[in-house]
């Protein structure tokens, strides 16, 4: 896969002045790059941004981090010394990309399509920095945040209020959620019961008056157990007065079942607790009863409908002059843009859902990254695929590649 | 519940298939016998077949690509390997690249089977074709960097023993190192411009420095790095297979490091 002798002799560097010689070199540019890239491992491990800024102002600051901070490493992609090593990148780009494209008359059949690839790359990548570049400096970026019903015509960005020749009105804003697989759409609830010595665990579904049986296989009928739920209490509770067992409330804060249990001479009658599984277990008549009972019911925010958070979105108005001009709804992966405006969702309050947070991009360098990102493709593609394939073919043929 | 059933048998049909590939290719390399290495051929083939089922089901099940969380990237990743390890094998023959890529595929899906395998519903930014696009292509590239990786390692323990190896093996394994990186790195640049466009239209930047996008970046520079040398310098042998070696670290890092020790944009990848 490595470059044919040809190529490497047009794309090698000339005899320029020793600044473009420099910045020709590979040495240089694959300095640059390892620079970078441990740049970007430290701004991965030192914490970034403006909450450590906001932690430095605190009293008794942490002095290592104070440190960092002073040297650029807590803003280290915004720092002037890692946007320099951006230029240093370019400049060398700009110097190879110069030297491939002299080098493409140079050479001849697949070779050739090759040095056009990797022209085209290196072209791609200087678009992408100079796309970054209108970015920074003519680029806008702010957050919007309305309450259903309100127009907003600015938006607020690190340098201030940012007008708007137009207005942009919260109609409504959703929330919508994914629905909870049908198995536990249901309220989950069930009565298991274990008889240890016959090492045996069954479970029942809580149906009222429904006898369950609960037998080893090695039992005979003889020393076969018989539950029947006889009540289900969702706040179980027992009037102080009366002694009487009731439902306190419909809401499941202690749920329990009445239960009983007919078999190997006994009979008995018992409470089971779903939240105090411990707490009358035993049999009251104090007979030998081998059975444990565990009552399992789920809380009622577990067993509803609701699920995961799907979608949150808003319906908004654009308004110019006085008069609705557009409207559209916006959620995550679906923007809307007005007027070189760019709005994104991108939060939201649970505690107050009429309030709604937009974040508002203005980034005339979008399509050269765009048209750079085309070209790399297009240039590695060149380079890896069809210039290989063409190589082949023409060894096929008996060409001399 | 009969469709988690089908998944789960497919799930483990593909697991066994791949290991019972390194088992017989190991065989192959102990017994010299050709037999071992066409029936591991055959059982890597039917593995990923099995897995391209199984991806596919899944896919229809969940309604969305199957590539969202550590146990659904961890199947996809060892499915991207043996992929590339059969686009390599159309080309060239060498019996212990398939024990490892078979010990690899098979060592991502049990790993993935220690991950919840619940189909869960996706968060609102996952919620995007870019989504199928931009892991596919990521994780292309990461199948044949490992591939590389092996490669580069088999070449780098053959090279000290020159007298047992021959040199058109060594030779073999130089260039597989070159065309798989070559490969790799054009899906993974596919792959991280493709996360720029889903991001841009998501938030509103394509670029946000987040540890997953700086630590692709860092990755895709290794491998530039790479290529330059290979290509201008004719870095082939050791010092290639140590780049390669490095290159892989830093793919695993960004793969797997990133979503446990590093938080960001990618969180939900580590569920």
């Amino acid at each position: 896969m490595s470059e044919t002798p040809e190529t490497n002799r047009a794309i090698k560097p000339g005899r320029g002045n020793p600044v473009t010689r420099l910045l020709g070199s590979l040495v240089f540019a694959l300095t640059v790059v390892l620079l970078l890239a441990l740049a970007c491992i430290a701004g991965t491990l030192v914490p970034q941004g403006t909450q450590v800024e906001s932690y430095l102002a605190q009293p008794g600051g942490h002095p290592v981090l104070g440190v960092l901070s002073a040297l650029g490493l807590t803003r280290m992609f915004y720092s002037w010394w890692f946007i320099g090593l951006l230029f240093a990148l370019a400049a060398s780009l700009m110097v190879c990309t110069g030297r491939r494209y002299r080098a493409i008359s140079r050479v001849t059949g697949a070779a050739r399509l090759r040095v056009v690839g990797s022209f085209i790359t290196h072209v791609s990548l200087l678009l992408v920095l100079a796309g970054g570049m209108v970015r920074v400096i003519w680029g806008q970026k702010g957050v919007i945040q309305f309450h259903e019903g309100q127009a907003v015509n600015s938006v607020e960005s690190n340098e201030g209020a940012m007008p708007l020749s137009f207005s942009i009105r919260l109609v409504k804003f959703e929330l919508e959620f994914h629905e909870k697989p049908e198995t536990s759409a249901a309220p989950m609830e069930k009565l298991m019961v274990e008889w240890a010595e016959k090492n045996l665990l069954v479970q029942f579904p809580v149906d009222l008056n429904v006898e369950h049986s609960v037998a080893a296989a090695d039992s005979g009928a003889s020393s076969a157990f018989k539950v029947t739920v006889l009540r289900h209490l969702a706040d179980f509770s027992v009037d102080s007065e009366t002694g009487e067992v009731r439902a306190r409330s419909e809401a499941p804060h202690n749920p329990a079942l009445q239960i009983r249990i007919v078999g190997s001479g006994v009979t008995n009658t018992q409470w089971v607790f779903a939240r105090f599984p411990d707490f009358g277990g035993e049999p009251g008549s104090g007979a030998a009863m081998p059975l444990r009972f565990r009552y399992y019911s789920a809380p009622a925010e577990e067993s509803g409908n609701r699920g995961t958070i799907k979608s949150f979105k808003s319906m908004i108005e654009v308004i110019e002059n006085g008069s609705v001009a557009a409207t559209r709804t916006i959620e995550v992966n679906a923007s809307f843009s007005w007027r070189g405006y760019t709005f994104y969702q991108t939060s939201y309050n649970p505690d107050d859902l009429t309030w709604s947070a937009l974040q508002v991009v203005r980034d005339p360098g979008v399509p050269i990254v765009y048209a750079g990102f085309v070209l790399m493709m297009a240039g590695l593609t060149m380079v890896f695929c069809v210039g290989p394939w063409l190589a082949g073919q023409g060894r096929t043929a008996g060409e001399v590649p | 519940m009969k469709m988690m059933v089908n998944l789960t048998m497919l799930f483990n049909t593909g697991l066994a298939a791949y290991f019972c590939a390194m088992v017989c290719a190991v065989t192959g390399l102990m017994s010299r016998r050709i037999i071992f290495d066409r029936i591991a051929n055959g059982l890597i083939i039917v593995g990923v077949s099995v897995q391209s089922v199984y991806l596919g089901m899944r896919w229809v099940d969940a309604g969305r690509a199957p590539f969202s969380n550590m146990f659904e990237s961890l199947v996809l990743f060892g499915w991207t390997v043996s992929v590339v390890y059969l686009l390599l094998r159309l080309r060239t023959r060498i019996p212990w690249l398939a024990a490892a890529s078979a010990a690899l595929s098979a060592l991502a899906l049990a790993h993935a089977s220690t991950y919840e395998s619940d189909i869960r519903p996706l968060m609102p930014a996952l919620q995007s074709n870019w989504l199928s696009f931009h892991v596919m292509t990521c994780f292309l590239g990461y199948g044949a960097f490992a591939i590389s990786a092996v490669a580069a390692a088999g070449y780098l323990i053959s090279s000290r023993r020159a007298s047992t190896v021959q040199t058109e093996t060594r030779q073999t394994l130089e260039t597989i190192v070159a065309q798989t990186i070559s490969f790799g790195f054009l899906f993974l640049t596919l792959g991280i411009l493709t996360g720029a466009v889903w991001a841009n239209s998501a938030w509103g930047t394509y670029w946000s420095w987040d540890p997953k996008e700086t630590w692709s970046l860092i990755t895709w520079l290794i491998y530039a790095a790479f290529l330059h040398f290979n290509f201008i310098r004719g870095w082939r042998g050791r010092r290639a297979s140590w780049i390669s070696i490095i290159g892989f670290v830093s793919v695993l890092f960004t793969y797997y490091g990133v979503n446990f020790l590093l938080a960001g944009l990618h969180s939900y990848a580590k569920q």
